[in-house]
Order: structure tokens, then sequence, then C-alpha cells
């Protein structure tokens, strides 16, 4: 740490652009800051020989004892920080479940949208990380999740959602996911008729579901399904295309430019709208207003690098997996508390 | 207003008294050497912001809180690097910073500049302790003088140890992506010059050469008089996987060039045969069209070697400060794998040894965990980053330390 004296001499020089102190005074000044050059690692010098001495001189007992209590330091404070963080997850949980209690929604359309009215904003284009689960029932747990926060987007009056699982999963079964939404949506709305129009799709794959008409009262949900093949993988596939035009001299990279790359892969999510002429209304802003992950810390796990630049990101937070098993990462709560904290709003007890 | 105004002042009197800064420099020294005893990230990235809102909250100049931030930054830079980071990187200025008023970023400029030519005339100080200061973004676009100082201040100090400070200056992601996306292109798109063979990696994994090779030698009585097809084909795409088919190759070049040799002798003493044939053999390849490496072979790798980055660890932490949480277009191709994201909810002037604890606990928290038992969190089972070898150490020893206890 350096002392107030010097830090307001530095400050001084600073503002006078550097032209207060001279070199040497500068030099003076960071001496008694600078680590003993003995004690550096592994660095050879000219003066190899008398720092060679030094260190057969240094205290062997003094330096034990200061590394033990380096150890024993760093397992205090783990044990300490353990602590504050189980007393936190603790918190958190009994936090958790009593907005669980207050705010719940009953499958009921209406009383999600009373839970958004107030805010000021909402995204556009909400996405969320889904994580597979080990179990043997993981698709089908997966698969509800995606309904459900398909049916809460929807009421929410959320226009847009996209869903990034890794592996890529669901999208080798976009008809059977299809199905469960749309059953899990007549189990919110009710009759076919009070539902929104669902378009279900992702990149380089058809549209599932009807376009939405544009005199609907019931509102539409577009949903985009991403894996970890349309982060890097895409951005590499857009390379070779280039480079193999640049070989035909069909382009110079000097065409390159952000612009370009950005138009080439938002098309990618946006292409199978757009190629179908029904769903040519629809059209999806290719970066998400919203991230949502539901898990213990933020960590993007692969998802596509390039639409983020703006995304505001928004984690559950701490979640204790230990407790029931496999844990219920998706939780309305937690969904509304990333919608209420992108409005910058504070949720409370009661609604 | 008052009052708190003289609690502030009461608590720096307080807190720059001799005895009290010494205590507390000695427990952030004590602090240190603990999270040393852990493992330490490789790789840290800290977005700088909240500086303005800083100086604005605070009543002074935005300047000043820049000034201020280069301080927090410098506090920092020495407790990431006491305890072992080895890559940090920051993000001072964005592209889009341009677009700021001219008065901040004419100054940002000068401070910048003043504090690498600063840097530069400790010249030996820093080949003592310092690190390796590297400027990733587009330089093209900063003023000759700050480009002066930017080039003087790397070139100094790129004999520096294994510790690196990486200063994104006019940076944004999307350029940096876009630029290796172009890199490549260009790299690809250079026909390739050497004689060696014509073609450098084939499509699939057989190369037609070396089969057109194998059907002569079973045929290798006849003599093959129309070889032509032969190397037309060859020269389009072979291989360049082993020395075999490029040999071939040559041998084919040879045979072509000096078409009074049967194929079968061609074919054997091909390799001896080659140095004093050199100069016939180039002669094909430069008549056809030109031959460039199959833009297959681009992988993820390709484009990771020529992003700014190259040649560090991966990301482990990413940091942004003042509460904002978005990127920025700060680091999206490093990020977006197994980083750690984190969002304080603190002014960057502010930024310190204690909000940067908890951060590192954490980590160490979960990547301890996950080195244990990587199957007990789904989240990131299997996929904790590369540890140094005394981190393993370390690990081992505790282990062991655990066992007898037991």
């Amino acid at each position: 740490m350096v002392s107030r004296r010097d830090r307001d001499l530095l400050r001084d020089d600073l503002r006078q652009r550097g032209t207060k102190l001279s070199t040497a005074d500068r030099e003076q000044l960071l001496k008694t800051y600078l680590p003993n050059p003995a004690e550096l690692p592994n660095r050879s010098r000219a003066s190899t020989a008398t720092s060679e001495r030094r260190k057969t001189r240094k205290k062997p007992i003094r330096s034990f004892l200061k590394s033990q209590l380096h150890r024993l330091v760093y397992a205090v404070t783990h044990i300490i920080f353990g602590i504050v963080v189980r007393l936190l997850q603790a918190y958190h949980a009994v936090v958790n479940r009593i907005f669980a209690v207050v705010y719940h929604h009953h499958r009921t359309p209406e009383l999600i949208r009373k839970d958004v009215r107030g805010l000021k904003r909402l995204p556009q284009h909400l996405s969320t990380i889904l994580t597979l689960r080990k179990e043997d029932d993981a698709l089908a747990v997966l698969m509800d999740e995606v309904a459900e926060l398909a049916a809460w987007s929807s009421c929410a009056g959320i226009p847009q959602l996209s869903i990034y699982e890794k592996t890529g999963v669901l999208k080798s079964c976009l008809p059977a996911l299809h199905q469960i939404i749309t059953t899990k949506l007549a189990s919110y709305y009710g009759t076919p008729s009070q539902q929104p129009s669902l378009q279900l799709y992702a990149p380089h794959h058809p549209v599932h579901g009807k376009p939405a008409s544009p005199y609907s009262e019931t509102g539409s949900l577009t949903i985009l399904l991403l894996s970890s093949t349309d982060g890097r993988e895409t951005l590499v596939d857009l390379t070779k295309t280039l480079a193999e035009m640049s070989q035909n001299g069909k382009l110079s990279p000097d065409d390159i430019t952000p612009e370009l790359v950005d138009a080439e892969i938002s098309e990618i999510t946006t292409q199978p709208l757009a190629a179908d002429p029904a769903f040519s209304e629809t059209m999806l802003k290719p970066e998400p207003d919203l991230l949502l992950v539901f898990g213990p810390f933020l960590k993007l796990d692969g998802y596509p690098p390039w639409q983020i630049r703006l995304t505001e990101m928004y984690c559950t937070g701490i979640r204790s997996h230990g407790l029931n098993g496999d844990g219920e990462a998706v939780e309305y709560q937690g969904y509304m508390r990333g919608l209420w904290h992108f409005a910058g709003a504070q949720m409370r007890f009661g609604r | 207003m008052a009052g708190s105004m003289h609690m502030s002042r009461l608590r720096n009197w307080f807190l720059a008294s001799p005895p009290v800064e010494f205590a507390i420099t000695n427990l952030k020294e004590l602090l240190i050497g603990a999270l040393q005893q852990g493992p330490i990230p490789q790789h840290v990235a800290f977005v700088m912001d909240g500086n303005r809102r800083f100086a604005r909250s605070h009543g002074i100049e935005t300047v000043e809180g820049h000034n201020l931030g280069f301080e927090a930054l410098a506090r920092i830079l020495e407790v990431c690097y006491k305890s072992g980071v080895k890559v940090v990187t920051i993000y001072a200025f964005s592209i889009e910073n341009f677009k700021r008023s001219k008065f901040e970023v004419d100054a940002l400029m000068e401070m910048a500049k003043v504090k690498l030519s600063q840097m530069a005339q400790h010249g030996d100080l820093l080949d003592r302790y310092g690190a390796k200061v590297r400027v990733l973004g587009r330089l093209d676009l900063l003023k000759p003088d700050v480009l002066a100082a930017v080039n003087r201040a790397v070139d100094l100090t790129s004999r520096n140890g294994d510790r690196v400070l990486n200063i994104c200056f006019p940076y944004t992601s999307r350029d940096e992506i876009t630029t290796a996306i172009r890199d490549t292109v260009e790299d690809y798109s250079k026909p390739i010059q050497n004689t060696r063979s014509a073609g450098a990696a084939s499509r699939t994994p057989f190369s037609e050469s070396h089969i057109a090779y194998n059907i002569r030698a079973q045929t290798l009585g006849s003599k093959t008089h129309d070889t032509t097809s032969d190397s037309e084909s060859t020269s389009g795409s072979s291989a360049q996987d082993d020395d075999l088919p490029t040999r071939n190759d040559r041998a084919n070049h040879v045979y072509e060039s000096g078409s009074s040799f049967s194929s079968s002798t061609t074919l054997h003493h091909g390799g001896q045969q080659e140095p004093h044939k050199g100069s016939p053999q180039t002669a094909p390849t430069e008549s056809d069209s030109p031959v460039y490496i199959s833009p297959e072979t681009i992988s993820r790798q390709t484009l990771n070697d020529r992003m700014l980055t190259k040649g560090t660890p991966p990301l482990d932490i990413l940091i942004r400060t003042s509460g904002v949480e978005r990127l920025s277009d700060f680091m999206l191709w490093q990020t977006h794998e197994n980083t750690e994201i984190v969002f304080l909810d603190v002014m960057w002037p502010e930024f310190d040894l204690w909000h940067f604890l908890p951060v590192m606990l954490g980590w160490q928290r979960r990547i301890s965990k996950s080195r244990q038992d990587p199957d007990a969190e789904g989240n990131f089972a299997g996929d904790s980053p590369e540890s140094s070898e005394e981190d393993l150490d370390t690990m081992l020893l505790r282990q062991s330390g655990k066992v007898k206890s037991i």
C-alpha cells in the first residue's frame, strides 16, 4: 500500500503532466514499494553472485514459519469464507422459498402479467442458458423447462426467446418439443384460440408452427434454439467460406468488415424465418437484450460470442445443487427476479 | 451531508495514520501470501468502469476520476502479480469511446502518453521487476505521438519476465474477431509459393497422387505413356501429410519434364535425381492455376491464433466494476467458454483488494471442489482450468494433510 504522502506527491506530479518530479525522484519514491530483488523467483541477473550469497544467508526458519503462516491463513480464510457462503446460501434459499410462495404463477397468464406490469422495460429478446443434467429423464426435464420458459415469456409479453443448450440435443427433437410447448401453453391459456401463435426453429432447421396473423390479439412467440456449434464453429465456417471466396477471386480481404460479419452471423439466426415467406413478417432481433443464467455463477459455457456484445446478463445466483438431487434450476421466481433486475427494480415481498 | 463529510474525513485521517497504515499493509501482504497457497487464475481481465460516475458523484473532474482509476489499476496489478496471476488484461479504451467529448478523449490520451513515457524512463527498473506490456487494438486509430509512446513502452518491456499486462487500447471485440477472420482469409488466399509440393492439404485422407502411384506400381512392368492426366489432378490437390506422396509428386513432375525416362526408373530413382533436376521441377506448378491451402483446414485454433490475445492462457476471471452487467464488446471470443464473469457494484477508483478477495476465494473454492470430485457439480464437471504444477503440488499437500488428520 502506498502511503498517503507519497500518493499525494505522485498525484501532484501527474497533474503537472509528469514534469514536477525527475526520473530519479520517482524511482526514489517507488523504491520502498518494490520487492527485494533477492526475493524474486528464479531470475538470473548479472549480480547473481551477491544475491546468491544473500539467498544462502536467508533465514530458513523464518521463511518456513512464514509459509506455514500463509498456509494457516489460507485455511482460515477459506473456512470463514465457506461459512459465509453457506450462510448466504441458506439466507437466499429462505428468501427464494418466500418468493416462490408469494410469486407463483399458478398457471394463470393474468398473474404473470400482473407481476411484470410495473416494470419500466421488458426485454424484447430474452435468452437463457440451460444445462442438460445427467439423469435418465434429463431430456424430458429439459424440454419441460423450455416449455415453462416459453409459457412465462408469452404471458409476460416477451415476443422472442432463445434457448441455449450446449449439446444441441433439443435441435434433434424439434417436432416433439413443439408438441410439448403447445401442450404447456394450453395448460396456461386454455383453448387454442386464446393461445399465442408459436414458432420454433433452430439455425439450419425449418420453422415449426404457424405464422402469427397480424390481427390476432393473442400475440406470438418465437423460440430459437442454440447450441455450442452456433458459436465459434459458425465463425469458423464463415471464415472458411470467405477464404474460399477470396481464393476464387470473388472477394478481397479488405471487404471483410464488422458490418459484413454481423450481417452474416445475424443471418444464421434469422434465415429460417426469412426463407419461409409465411414467416417473413416475424423478425427476430439477433442480439438478445437479457441473458438469464440459471446457475450458481455466471459462465457462458460456449454461448455464441458475437451476439452478446451489449446483452445484459443476470445470474439467478447461489443455488444449492446438493440439497434435493438435481435441484429444479429453472424457477419462476428466478425468472421474475431476472426481469425485475433488467428493469432496474427491486422485488419485494408481497405482490 | 456535513456530518458524513466529517465522518469520512475522520476515517481518512484514521486510515492514514502511520500505525494503521502499517497494519493494513501487513494484513494485505498476509492475505496475498495466503491466496498463493491455493489455485491461482492464470489470466484475469478487468473492465475499468465507473471512473466518470465516481468523479460525478464525488464532485471532482472527470479527468481526475480517470487519474484515480489509474491508481486503482496500479493497486490491483500489484495484488494480481504478487499472488501469481500471469496475465492481466484491461479494457482501457474502446473504439466507441472516440465518440466521447474531445476534451475527455484528449485527456485520456495524454494520460496514457505520460504514463507510458514514464514507464519508458524507468527502463532498468522495469527490466528487473516489470511485466511485459502489450497493447491490443487498433493502433492505427491513435495519434502519432501516442503511438510512439506505445511502441516505445512495448519495445522496452518485450524482453521482460513471464508476467504480461495486456492493455486493450482502442479495442472492441467485434473488431478483433473481424480482424482475425480477415487475417485468416488473407493468409489462405496467398498462393503457395514453395515448390516442395503442388498443394498443401488434401480434402480427403487419401491423396490422388499416392493412388496413382500405387496403380502404376502394380502395372510396373508395362510402360505408362499418358501421365498428363495424373499430373493435372496431382497439382490440383495433393497432400503434405507425409513424405512419401510428396516425393512421388516430385517424381511425377520430374518424370513429366524428363519425358525420355521410363516410368519405372523415374519412380524408383526420383529421390536421388531430384537435386540436379531442380529447375524444371518448378515449371508445372507455376504454369497451373495458383494453388491454395484448403479452407477446410481452418479451425477454431486457426482463429484463436489470430486473436490479439494469442499465446496467453485462457481467461479465467473477468471482472467488471460499476454494476453494469454487460460485456460491452470486450473479450467476447475469450470469455464465452469457461470464464467466470463477475459484475461488482463498486466504482473502479474504489476497487481494491477487499473487493477482489471474495472473487478470488470463490474461484479457488470452486476450482478446488471441482478438482476434488469432478462429478459433484454438473455445471463445470471436468473442465477445470489447467493448473500449474505448483498448484497441483499444494493441492496434493493439502489432501495428504487431510488424510493424515483423519
